[in-house]
């Protein structure tokens, strides 16, 4: 029991979790309104777009890198697919923009992977000049409008239900968007890639040492080249998303995201400098901050506050939980040297 | 000797620049040389494609060399680096719609000091500006929105208002206006205490999560005053989501063709705006009149429509007020042609 406990301190997820509770009990102290079906429904919606992007964060930083593109390469992505869509008067469903926009993704992803894998170059640098590159073909080549109306295929899919949660008091519904199961078979994906195949275990060891892993047999080329390819059509699937629940697209409002992604994946222990990291911490990391993030007014806390709150909320979370697991590994350490005494 | 030519040379730079940027007279250079440039807050939104056409038509009208360049976001950091750009490059005027008015006073003040031309717009509380143009008061305007809201709430309940950035001069001053006029015609009407004006970052999901909330948080609100362009229509999202079409309410200002489903299916009544073509021209030939040297005094006519009678806003020499506000309806939401 004790060691389950003391086991259960030295991992990350464990305390994000503490904080989940602490945040929805605080939330609901303030406002009643945290535990009603509809806010939860609002808040897994609210999950899908940022809960996308992380999985193709989470995956560039265990890899040892950081992608600042994939909100202009959705952006780009979704803006292009759209684009097209309206401008042949498309009628049909989903299915065609959805693959129109991975291929999409793919390509642009094929750019920073090329930059990244065959020229060994920074990622960090690579992504943040693609990242303008995207943005750029996006205003100059396509001279990128908002455009208000979007293929019936496309706003139908996001508009379209799972179920509809009413909440019994208010009578306020929410619903609980189709677009969702979209995010839990990319998780599904992602968890079967990284734990049960050789890629996700080259993946790991890439981030942890790239020369011990090319050693070790992996092709550090390949890996790293599927791996952007993999991330641009993730990202590409959140942006096309987006719009479909939006019923607009907008090629701006997207950007700037990538921060509040990272920050949630970091937050969920996953190690900046690469190598380690879960899934489960990743996602515990985004919820909890798509909660803060969309939790400010139920909490009470005033406009001119909101951005400070954030701030302040990030920077001591990931200071707790970077300490604690500090300790525990000091800890583990000294027990170690003690044993080889 | 290669010291000296190079001592000569330096010199020389250095006369001929403080030449080049001696404020002379504000016409110098003969009209056809004359650069007018229009910076609006970035270059995707609709509303300010909407202004490139009327700064579009005013350069075809005149023949004179002006024209649109925006930012690809919103930012008032990017902002400040293209004016400063334009500073280097030495043009006439800048007609400037700011996302931040306050952090962009030191660079407009390297503008007037470099002897440019500064008219900014929807931009009231700036300091270094030649002129700033209003499409009319923003009090009045605040008023109108209200009229608006009012008349779709039957003119009682909790309401609140929304705008992009508590930073934002003119939107705040609308809600303002908004609500000062909400005290004094509708008694039954109240304005949210706990949460009285918040943000929607000029992103309309944004606009629609933070409306979600409030409906959550005050299930008496009954109404949300939009001011920014993404704020009515996103907030109409989270009203149509939530199920409270016809228990919630809400106006501000919007594009007519971006909000025609809207409207025409009820859960908006109406929104406001003014004409973002007809505030760029009006930019530009007040400019031109600035350059041209002519006096600017209160019922100055522009030859445009709108901008016919402006007068000075009270107490203030720099700010110029137009008539330019139209409501838009199911009815004639398709008659604007943008």
């Amino acid at each position: 029991m004790n060691r389950i406990m003391k086991n259960l301190m030295q991992r990350n997820e464990f305390y994000i979790s503490i904080a989940i509770v602490a945040l929805s009990i605080a939330i609901q102290l303030r406002s009643g309104q945290f535990f009603t079906s509809n806010n939860i429904v609002d808040l897994l919606s609210a999950l899908i777009v940022p809960g996308l992007f992380a999985l193709g964060a989470f995956m560039v930083i265990v890899s040892g890198g950081v992608d600042v593109s994939f909100p202009a390469l959705a952006s780009l992505s979704m803006y292009a697919t759209t684009r097209i869509l309206v401008d042949t008067n498309y009628q049909g469903g989903i299915l065609l923009p959805i693959v129109m926009s991975l291929c999409f993704g793919a390509i642009l992803g094929a750019v920073n992977g090329v930059l990244i894998a065959t020229f060994k170059l920074p990622p960090l640098i690579v992504t943040l000049g693609t990242s303008s590159v995207f943005k750029g073909i996006m205003q100059g080549v396509l001279n990128a409008v908002q455009i208000t109306v979007i293929p019936p295929g496309m706003s139908s899919f996001g508009t379209a239900a799972l179920f509809i949660a009413t909440n019994p008091q208010s009578g306020l519904t929410s619903r609980m968007p189709v677009a969702f199961l979209a995010l839990v078979i990319v998780l599904l994906i992602v968890y079967f890639v990284l734990q049960h195949t050789m890629y996700g275990r080259g993946l790991y060891a890439i981030g942890g040492n790239e020369v011990s892993a090319y050693r070790a047999g992996f092709n550090v080329w390949l890996i790293k080249f599927l791996l952007y390819v993999g991330v641009g059509m993730i990202s590409s699937l959140a942006g096309l998303i987006r719009v479909c629940m939006m019923t607009q697209a907008h090629p701006t409002n997207m950007l700037g995201m990538e921060m509040m992604v990272i920050a949630g994946v970091v937050l969920g222990g996953t190690a900046i400098t690469g190598g380690s990291g879960t899934l489960t911490g990743c996602m515990l990391g985004t919820i909890l901050l798509v909660m803060v993030e969309n939790s400010l007014i139920l909490l009470g806390v005033p406009t001119f506050w909101q951005g400070f709150f954030l701030g302040v909320f990030i920077i001591v979370g990931m200071g707790i939980s970077a300490l604690q697991v500090s300790r525990a590994i000091k800890a583990r350490g000294a027990l170690t040297r003690r044993v080889q005494q | 000797m290669r010291r000296t030519l190079a001592f000569v040379l330096v010199l020389l730079m250095v006369f001929s620049m403080a030449a080049c940027s001696s404020p002379a007279g504000k016409s110098k250079k003969s009209e056809s040389e004359w650069e007018i440039v229009v910076v609006p807050k970035d270059a995707s939104n609709p509303w300010f494609i909407r202004m490139e056409v009327g700064v579009k038509e005013f350069a075809k009208e005149t023949g004179l060399n002006v024209y649109q360049k925006g930012t690809p976001e919103i930012d008032a950091t990017l902002q400040s680096q293209l004016i400063q750009d334009l500073i280097a490059a030495k043009v006439d005027a800048i007609c400037v719609v700011p996302v931040d008015p306050g952090s962009l006073e030191p660079v407009l003040k390297q503008a007037r000091d470099a002897g440019i031309v500064v008219i900014a717009h929807e931009g009231a509380s700036l300091k270094n500006v030649d002129y700033d143009i209003e499409a009319f008061n923003n009090e009045q305007y605040g008023a109108f929105i209200m009229d608006n809201l009012a008349e779709a709430m039957g003119e009682e309940g909790l309401y609140t208002t929304m705008v992009a950035h508590v930073t934002n001069a003119s939107h705040n001053e609308w809600a303002d206006g908004g609500v000062k006029h909400q005290k004094e015609k509708y008694p039954n009407m109240k304005l949210l205490e706990e949460e009285p004006r918040v943000e929607s970052e000029d992103n309309g999901d944004v606009a629609y999560q933070k409306a979600k909330e409030l409906f959550k948080k005050y299930p008496d609100l009954k109404g949300i005053m939009g001011t920014s362009s993404y704020d009515a229509p996103g907030i109409a999202r989270a009203i149509q989501e939530l199920g409270l079409v016809g228990k919630a309410f809400t106006s501000g200002t919007g594009m007519p063709a971006a909000n025609a489903e809207l409207l025409k299916s009820g859960i908006v009544k109406s929104l406001t705006l003014w004409d973002p073509a007809l505030a760029g021209k009006a930019m530009c030939a007040l400019a031109v009149k600035v350059l041209r040297g002519e006096e600017i005094k209160d019922h100055l006519d522009l030859s445009v429509e709108g901008y016919t009678d402006l007068t000075f806003k009270e107490g203030s020499t720099t700010v110029l007020e137009g008539k330019g506000w139209i409501v838009i309806t199911a009815e004639n939401v398709d008659s604007f042609g943008f």
